[in-house]
């Protein structure tokens, strides 16, 4: 399994090299603190690695320890400030480029697919060092991770190499030569650092992505949220939306009807979006109104119960 | 000819006619509270989906944002009265904690038309970055009040 990824891993950094060539120079550009904290906001800021639902604004920020509801059990997110026992401040850029790309910790064992990185594993490797920085800039805290209330099997992390095999196919974004660059900025944010799918697309039973449902919207969010058909389907998606709307929505919230946001995607615009660039949210609009719309209609969990 | 009735025999006809009329009556009732509360909110959205629609597509009408901030402001004041009347059951997706937390309910109401106010303010000072902000604001005081007094979407009734 194990050198499966890393065959596979090599692969990628060849074919990464060549397709990413604009960003990723043949000069080592030195990591950048004000870059990473643009990354950190494309990923939505990352507040699933804080306790906002737990503690609220009082929560250590990205300390860790917030419980994630998924069907397989509660997970708990990981301390990811500098602290070096019970954070990443120990970690090497290798570490986390392995953590971020393969999902395996510095000891070699694996993380739990509730940290999306079948997306991180898309972006550039300078976007991961630059996050890297900005993450290693912020004041260590010291808060021990917590294991997860979770069924037997779905606790061992052993078990996440066959998940692995079933369900991660780590790849490089590929830009398509095809469209514009600002439909490629979108493809890269989308699937890559804001990680849209892990919460819009509805899993198997293996707990994979549903590769034809991609972004149609799923019950079972984390925390058991709904989320929301984002393909450009007139009836059950966001057909209805312009570009612009769109990109309204991710800078302030406030959908077309006037209507604000509630729950993770709240906290995702407002520790994230709101501060990605302009530019970023209509690339990132202009993505997702050329993807196919798929009729998927997404109604609470007990619907018609 | 008018038949009379005596007072007795009138009041108890009354009694009857209230006794067997009462249930369907409130009934009615909570649908309409509802049905008024829910207009008295959407107003607020349309105002915030028109603001909406002149900010993100650059439309000419920054004065139009003062009336509009204007409007939510005074619809802001109808909330109180729109909620008086305690009905959490049916097609609503308002939560108990209104008529449980009235403090924290009243607070929330002053935030949106402090926010409103300060919007209106910045439309009429044509300042287009006051206005974002504000609008910001704006926004972030609907959700201050609907993450705790109004149902999730995974619980509203328009999802079930």
């Amino acid at each position: 399994m194990s050198r499966a990824v890393l065959a596979g891993w090599a692969a990628l950094a060849l074919a990464g090299a060549a397709g990413l060539a604009d960003a990723v120079r043949a000069e080592p550009t030195p990591p950048s603190i004000a870059r990473g904290e643009a990354v950190l906001r494309e990923a939505g800021g990352c507040t699933c690695h804080t306790d906002y639902p737990g503690e609220g604004d009082a929560a250590p920020e990205l300390a860790g320890g917030r419980g994630l509801a998924t069907p397989f059990g509660t997970y708990y997110s990981t301390n990811i400030t500098p602290h070096r026992e019970t954070g990443i401040g120990a970690w090497s850029d290798a570490d986390f480029l392995r953590a971020m790309t393969e999902g395996r910790a510095p000891d070699g064992s694996h993380y739990f697919p509730v940290f999306p990185y079948p997306a991180f594993a898309t972006m550039t490797r300078r976007d991961l060092l630059d996050l890297k920085a900005y993450l290693f800039s912020l004041p260590p805290v010291k808060r021990e991770n917590r294991a997860p209330d979770a069924w037997l099997p779905f606790r061992m992390r052993i078990a996440v190499a066959g998940w692995k095999l079933l369900n991660f196919r780590p790849h490089a974004f590929e830009p398509d030569p095809t469209e514009s660059e600002a439909w490629n900025r979108g493809a890269y944010l989308v699937n890559g650092p804001a990680h849209c799918g892990e919460c819009h697309t509805p899993r198997t039973l293996t707990g994979g992505l549903d590769r034809s449902l991609w972004l149609a919207g799923s019950t079972d969010g984390p925390e058991g949220e709904l989320a929301p058909n984002i393909t450009p389907h007139r009836r059950t998606g966001i057909g209805d939306w312009s570009a612009v709307d769109l990109s309204w929505y991710l800078e302030t919230g406030i959908k077309p009807d006037g209507d604000d946001t509630q729950g993770l995607m709240a906290e995702v615009i407002e520790h994230g979006f709101s501060h990605v660039p302009k530019a970023d949210l209509a690339a990132i609009a202009e993505y997702l109104r050329s993807i196919p719309p798929i009729d998927h209609e997404v109604k609470a969990p007990d619907a018609g119960s | 000819m008018a038949p009379t009735l005596s007072p007795s025999m009138r009041l108890a006809l009354v009694l009857a006619a209230v006794v067997v009329a009462a249930p369907s009556a409130r009934a009615a009732d909570d649908v309409a509270y509802v049905k008024y509360r829910q207009k008295v909110m959407q107003g607020i959205g349309a105002d915030m989906g028109a603001i909406s629609e002149i900010l993100k597509n650059g439309l000419p009408f920054t004065a139009a944002i003062a009336l509009h901030a204007d409007k939510i402001g005074d619809s802001a004041s109808l909330i109180p009265t729109a909620f008086e009347k305690k009905v959490t059951e049916g097609a609503t997706d308002a939560k108990p904690e209104i008529w449980m937390e009235p403090d924290e309910w009243k607070g929330a109401i002053h935030d949106l038309e402090k926010a409103a106010d300060a919007l209106e303010e910045a439309a009429d000072d044509d300042d287009p970055e006051a206005i974002s902000a504000a609008f910001k604001t704006l926004g972030k005081s609907c959700g201050g009040c609907h993450d705790h007094f109004r149902k999730p979407k995974e619980e509203s009734y328009k999802n079930q």
